[in-house]
C-alpha cells in the first residue's frame, strides 16, 4: 500500500515513526548506557546522558568465565526448539480450522481460548511434578515442551486469522492451472503466510526467551540455567546488594540475540511476501 | 508453633538431654538408614555471600574425611529460592543434600517438614553456644529443623564530622539518639538531609523503637496470636518513629531501604541503621565514596535503659531437606560448616559467626563490636505459623509508610492490628 | 466473510490428522497440571502438603474465603478499570502504528519496527529497573527534567498517590505491550487486498469508510485475537505493579487480582487458596470477555 501514499502523508507518517522510535527506544537507551558506568554513578544527583567516560566492567566481569556462553546456548536451544514446534504444530491445526469443517472442531477451537485463559501462575509446581514423571527435568526438551504449550493457543489463534484472511480462491485458481490442491497451498499460500508466521514466531520467542519462574525451577543444574536465570543469579546478592550495572550490561547482551532474530525473519518475510505475490 | 516460647525452650533443652543421654544412634528415627558411606553430596549455598576461602576449604576438608565421596556447591539465588525449594526439595532425585535459608524464611519450610531433624546433633554442633534467636525460630513442636550458619544485624552508621561539627557525643540512650538525629538535621538546614536516614517502607529498622517502647507487632496468648500494634507501649514506639520520620528523615516518605549508598555519598546521610557489610559498598571506588567513607563510625543502636536496643536479628540458616537419601553424610557436613575452621573464614568476611563464642573471630575494631552489641539483643517477628503471611500483604510496609506520611498513629495501628488478626487466625 | 469460510463438512481424516499434534501436546503438558489445579482448589494443600502430607479435602472453602472478603471485590473493581483502560489504550496506539507503518518510507517503517522490537525484546527485570530510576524521588530523570523546566517537582513522588501510582504502571504496561500489537496487526494489514481498496477509493469511499469496509473486515480474525488476548494480559498485570509496590505507594491501595492474590497463596505457601484464585480469575475472564466469546460461537456456526 505504501506506493500509493501520497507524498505529504508519508512524510508525516515518517515524522510519527521517528518519535515512536523515539518513545519506544528511550528507556532501551538509558538501560545501554547505565551497563557502561561504575555503580556510585548510576543511580546519583547527577544525570549521565552520555556515558563517555564510562567503563566496560560491567561486560568484563559478565563475559569471564563460561557461564554466559552456557546459559546462551540452553536458551538458544530452548527458544528455537519452541519456536519451531510451536510454528509448525500451529500452522497444521490453523490450516485444519479454517480449511476445513470436521467434528470436535468447534470444542477445539474452544478449548484453546479457555486454556488461553486460565492464569498460569501457581502452574509450575504441577508442572514440575509432570517434568519429573517424565524424567524431563535440566532438560531443553521438557522445558520447551511446557513453553510450546503455553504458547501454542495463542500461534494456533492467531494464525488461523491469518489463513482466513487469505482468499481460498487462490488455491483454486491455482488448482485449474492444473496444481494439486497440496502444491497450490504450499507455492501459493505458504508464502502469503510469512508475515503470520513473523508475527506468531517473534511472540514465541520472546516468551520463552524471557521466561522466569518455570526455567528457574525445571533447570535446577547450574550448567543449563537458560539466560534470564543466569541474569538475576549474577546481579544479586545480599554482601554487594542489587548490581545495576550487571543487570543492564546482561540485559543489553541478552536483548542482542533477539534483534538479530528479528532482523533475520525480517529479510525472510519481506522476501517471501514478493514472491508470493509474484505467484499469485 | 502454639507453645509458649519458654516452654519451647525448656522443651528443647529437656530434649537435648535425653539425646545426648541416648548417644547419637537416634538421630535416625524414621529410618534405620542413614544413607550409604560414600556419595555425591549437594550443597545449596545463596548468593555471594560466603567466600570462595570458605567453599574450597569446605569442599577440600569433606572429600579428604570421606574418600570415595564427592561434595558440590551450587549457588543458588535469593530471588526465587523459595519457588525452587518448594519444587526441588519434594523430589528424592532432585533435592540438594544441605541448603542454606534466610533465617525469616526458614519458619515456612520447617513447619512444613521439608528438612530434618536435627535435635539430635544439636549438641555436637554446638549446643548452646549457638545462636539463641536461630535456633529457637526453627524449633517446632521441641524439634529443631536448622541451625544458624552466619547473622548479622543491623547497627548504626555516622558520619563522625557532622556530629562533631554540630557538637555531639555518640549517643548512648534512645533519647539522645532521637535528638541527636533531630539536631543533625536542623543543622543542615536541608530538607532532604537525614539525620537519621528511615525511608517510609523500613519496618525493618523501624521494628527496633517499637520493641525499645515494649510494644510488639502480635502477642500470642493460648492458642492464638493477637496484633498488638495499638497497645500503649506500641504506639509510644511509634510515635518515635513518626518523629524520626517527619523532623529526623530526609528519605521519601513511600521508599525502601535497598540503596543506602546514594543518598550517604551525595552527602545526605547523617546516621542510618544498616547491615555491616554496607561498609564495604561505602568504601569501594566502584560503588561509593571512599573519601566521605573515612568519617564513618558506628555503634549499636542504643535502647532506653543504656543497653543496646533490640534490632531485627538478620542472617541464614542451614538445614538438611527431609528428601535426600544421604543423611548421615548431609549432617556431616553441616558440622564442618559450624566448625570453628569454616566458621572463622565467614567471621573474616565479616560476618557474624553462627556460635556465640566464635564472635571474638570478628576482631575487637568497632565494627566488630557493634556487630556483637546489636547481636545480643535481637529480636525475631512473632513465631506465629502464618507470620509469612503477614509479610506477604505487606501490611508493615504500608502502617509504616503511611506513618511517615504524619498519619493518625491510634487510627493506622487500630487497621494494620485488623489486618494482622485476619491473616493470623 | 465469505472468503474465510471453510468448506463444506469433510470426512476425510485429514483436517484431524492435522490438529493432533497440537492436541496432543497440549494435553501432555497441560493436561495433568490443569487438573491437578482444580483439584487443588478444592484441598487445603500448603507447602506441608508439597512435602508429603495428605491433603484435606474442604470443599469450595476455598473459594468461600475468597469471595466473601469485600476487599477483594474492591481490588475486582480497580483490576477491571485498569484492565480496560490499558487494553483500550495498548490496541488503539496499536492500531494507530501499525497503520502509520503501512504509509511509511521502508526507511522508516524498518526504523520503526526495530524500536519497538528494542522495547519489546527488553528483559523485564531490566526494563522495570529503569523505570524506577527515571520516576526515582530523589534522584529521577523524570524530576530532574521538570524541574530544569522550572516545575516544582523536587523529591516529587509519583507512587505516593495511587491515581498517580496506576498513570506510571499505565505507561509502563502500555509501553511493554504496544510492540506486540503492532507487530501483529501490521502484518494483518499487509494482507489487505490493494484492488479493493483501491476500487473503493474509486467509488468515492472516504478514508474512515475504507477502513471500516475493506481494512477491518479483513484483520478482524486477528484484531479480535489481539484484543482478547490483550484482555486478559492486563487483568493479570502483575510483575510491573509488583515491583512498583516494593519502590513506594501504599501496596493496599494499589493491590490489582495480580498481586492480592500472589500475596494470598503463592507467597504464604497456600497452593489451595491459589489454585481457588486461579479458577476464580477464569471465571471472571470468561465473563468479562462472555460478548466477544458469544460473537465467536456464532461465527463459527454461521
Amino acid at each position: 500500500m505504501a506506493r500509493r501514499t501520497p507524498t505529504a502523508v508519508r512524510y508525516g507518517a515518517n515524522f510519527a515513526g521517528l518519535l515512536i522510535v523515539l518513545v519506544a527506544v528511550f528507556p532501551v537507551y538509558w538501560m545501554v548506557t547505565r551497563s557502561f558506568l561504575p555503580r556510585n554513578r548510576i543511580r546519583g544527583t547527577e544525570q549521565v546522558w552520555f556515558p563517555w567516560d564510562g567503563t566496560l566492567d560491567n561486560y568484563r566481569r559478565m563475559l569471564t568465565g563460561e557461564s554466559f556462553r552456557n546459559a546462551l546456548t540452553t536458551s538458544l536451544a530452548v527458544t528455537l526448539l519452541t519456536v519451531i514446534v510451536a510454528l509448525l504444530f500451529a500452522f497444521l491445526a490453523a490450516v485444519a480450522v479454517s480449511r476445513f469443517r470436521f467434528r470436535g472442531r468447534r470444542t477445539f477451537i474452544m478449548t484453546l481460548l479457555l486454556i488461553q485463559m486460565i492464569p498460569a501462575e501457581g502452574l509450575f509446581i504441577s508442572q514440575y511434578k509432570m517434568l519429573e514423571g517424565m524424567q524431563l527435568l535440566n532438560s531443553v526438551i521438557g522445558l520447551s515442551l511446557v513453553y510450546v504449550a503455553s504458547v501454542l493457543p495463542f500461534t494456533v489463534w492467531t494464525l488461523r486469522g491469518f489463513v482466513d484472511g487469505l482468499p481460498r480462491e487462490l488455491e483454486e485458481a491455482a488448482m485449474v492451472d492444473g496444481c494439486s490442491r497440496t502444491r497450490a497451498f504450499f507455492t501459493i499460500t505458504l508464502p502469503l503466510l510469512a508475515p503470520g508466521f513473523v508475527a506468531t514466531g517473534l511472540f514465541a520467542f520472546i516468551q520463552a526467551w524471557n521466561e522466569f519462574t518455570l526455567a528457574l525451577v525445571v533447570m535446577t543444574d547450574p550448567a543449563k540455567e537458560t539466560l534470564p536465570v543466569w541474569l538475576i543469579g549474577f546481579s544479586e546478592s545480599r554482601s554487594r546488594g542489587v548490581d545495576w550495572g550487571a543487570i543492564m550490561a546482561a540485559s543489553t547482551l541478552i536483548t542482542i540475540p533477539v534483534i538479530i532474530f528479528f532482523v533475520i525473519v525480517q529479510r525472510r518475510m519481506v522476501a517471501g511476501l514478493t514472491a508470493g505475490a509474484v505467484k499469485g | 508453633m502454639r507453645i509458649k516460647k519458654t516452654l519451647a525452650l525448656a522443651a528443647v533443652t529437656a530434649l537435648l538431654g535425653v539425646t545426648s543421654a541416648c548417644g547419637s544412634d537416634d538421630n535416625g528415627g524414621s529410618g534405620a538408614d542413614g544413607g550409604p558411606d560414600e556419595a555425591d553430596l549437594v550443597v545449596w549455598l545463596n548468593g555471594t555471600d560466603t567466600p570462595q576461602e570458605a567453599r574450597d576449604w569446605l569442599k577440600e576438608t569433606f572429600e579428604e574425611a570421606h574418600p570415595g565421596s564427592t561434595l558440590t556447591i551450587e549457588e543458588q539465588e535469593w530471588d526465587g529460592l523459595v519457588e525452587r525449594m518448594t519444587t526441588a526439595l519434594s523430589s528424592e532425585d532432585q533435592t540438594p543434600d544441605v541448603v542454606e535459608v534466610g533465617n525469616t524464611q526458614a519458619p515456612t519450610f520447617t513447619t512444613a517438614g521439608a528438612f530434618s531433624d536435627l535435635t539430635g546433633d544439636l549438641e555436637d554442633l554446638g549446643g548452646d553456644d549457638l545462636l539463641p534467636g536461630f535456633v529457637e525460630a526453627a524449633t517446632v513442636d521441641g524439634k529443631t529443623y536448622a541451625v544458624p550458619y552466619y547473622a548479622g544485624s543491623t547497627y548504626v552508621f555516622y558520619r563522625k564530622d557532622l556530629l562533631d561539627k554540630a557538637g555531639l557525643e555518640v549517643p548512648t540512650t534512645m533519647d539522645e539518639f532521637v535528638d541527636a538525629a533531630i539536631t543533625l538535621k536542623q543543622q543542615s538546614g536541608k530538607d532532604d538531609f537525614s539525620g537519621y536516614w528511615l525511608p517510609g517502607q523500613d519496618w525493618r529498622d523501624g521494628a527496633a523503637f517499637l520493641w525499645d517502647a515494649g510494644g510488639d507487632f502480635a502477642v500470642e496468648d493460648g492458642d492464638t496470636w493477637t496484633a498488638s500494634l495499638s497497645t500503649p507501649e506500641s504506639q509510644e514506639g511509634l510515635a518515635v518513629v513518626q518523629k524520626l520520620f517527619t523532623e529526623a528523615s530526609g528519605a521519601p516518605a513511600d521508599a525502601n531501604e535497598s540503596d543506602p549508598v546514594t543518598p550517604f555519598c551525595a552527602n545526605q546521610i547523617g546516621m542510618m541503621s544498616r547491615p555491616g557489610w554496607v561498609y564495604g559498598m561505602l568504601t569501594d571506588k566502584e560503588s561509593g565514596c571512599p573519601e566521605l567513607a573515612k568519617q564513618i563510625g558506628v555503634f549499636a543502636l542504643p535502647g532506653s535503659d543504656g543497653e543496646p536496643a533490640p534490632v531485627l536479628l538478620g542472617g541464614s540458616d542451614i538445614a538438611v531437606p527431609a528428601k535426600s537419601p544421604n543423611q548421615d553424610l548431609a549432617r556431616e557436613a553441616v558440622a564442618l560448616m559450624l566448625s570453628d575452621d569454616y566458621q572463622g573464614i565467614l567471621a573474616e568476611a565479616g560476618l557474624t559467626p553462627a556460635k556465640e563464642s566464635l564472635a571474638s573471630l570478628l576482631g575487637d575494631d568497632e565494627f566488630a563490636q557493634a556487630t556483637i552489641a546489636a547481636a545480643s539483643n535481637a529480636k525475631l517477628t512473632p513465631a506465629a505459623a502464618n507470620w509469612a503471611t503477614v509479610e506477604g500483604t505487606r501490611v508493615l510496609e504500608d502502617l509504616f509508610s503511611q506513618i511517615a506520611q504524619g498519619g493518625d498513629i491510634a487510627d493506622l495501628a487500630a487497621d494494620a492490628d485488623a489486618r494482622i488478626d485476619e491473616e493470623l487466625n | 466473510m465469505p472468503r474465510g469460510a471453510p468448506a463444506a463438512a469433510t470426512r476425510t481424516p485429514l483436517p484431524i490428522g492435522l490438529i493432533i499434534p497440537a492436541v496432543c501436546l497440549l494435553a501432555l503438558a497441560l493436561g495433568y497440571p490443569l487438573i491437578r489445579q482444580v483439584v487443588l482448589s478444592a484441598q487445603e494443600f500448603g507447602l506441608a502438603q508439597q512435602f508429603g502430607q495428605p491433603p484435606a479435602w474442604v470443599g469450595l472453602q476455598n473459594y468461600k474465603d475468597l469471595v466473601t472478603d469485600p476487599y477483594l471485590w474492591k481490588v475486582v473493581a480497580r483490576t477491571v478499570g485498569f484492565c480496560f483502560v490499558n487494553a483500550g489504550l495498548t490496541l488503539g496506539l496499536g492500531m494507530g502504528i501499525a497503520q502509520l507503518m503501512t504509509r511509511m518510507s521502508p526507511w522508516a517503517r524498518l526504523a520503526s519496527q526495530v524500536g519497538l522490537m528494542l522495547a519489546w525484546a527488553t528483559p523485564v527485570v531490566a526494563a522495570m529497573t529503569v523505570w524506577q530510576f527515571m520516576f526515582d524521588t530523589d534522584y529521577g530523570l523524570v524530576n530532574w527534567v521538570l524541574v530544569q523546566l522550572g516545575g516544582d517537582f523536587a523529591h516529587h513522588s509519583w507512587l505516593i498517590d495511587p491515581l498517580s501510582f496506576f498513570a506510571v504502571a499505565t505507561l509502563i504496561v502500555v509501553w511493554m505491550s504496544v510492540p506486540f500489537v503492532v507487530f501483529t496487526l501490521y502484518a494483518a494489514l499487509t494482507q489487505v487486498p490493494e484492488d479493493v481498496v483501491e476500487a473503493a477509493e474509486i467509488d468515492g469511499a472516504g478514508a474512515w469508510a475504507r477502513f471500516a469496509h475493506v481494512v477491518l473486515p479483513t484483520i478482524r480474525p486477528v484484531l479480535l485475537v489481539v484484543l482478547l488476548l490483550q484482555i486478559i494480559w492486563d487483568l493479570r498485570v502483575f510483575t510491573q505493579i509488583y515491583t512498583l509496590q516494593k519502590a513506594g505507594g501504599i501496596t493496599r491501595d494499589t493491590n490489582l487480582l495480580g498481586t492480592y492474590i500472589y500475596s494470598l497463596g503463592i507467597k504464604g505457601g497456600d497452593f489451595g487458596t491459589a489454585a481457588a484464585a486461579a479458577m476464580f480469575m477464569l471465571v471472571l475472564t470468561v465473563v468479562l470477555t462472555a460478548p466477544y466469546i458469544r460473537m465467536m460461537i456464532k461465527q463459527e456456526e454461521d
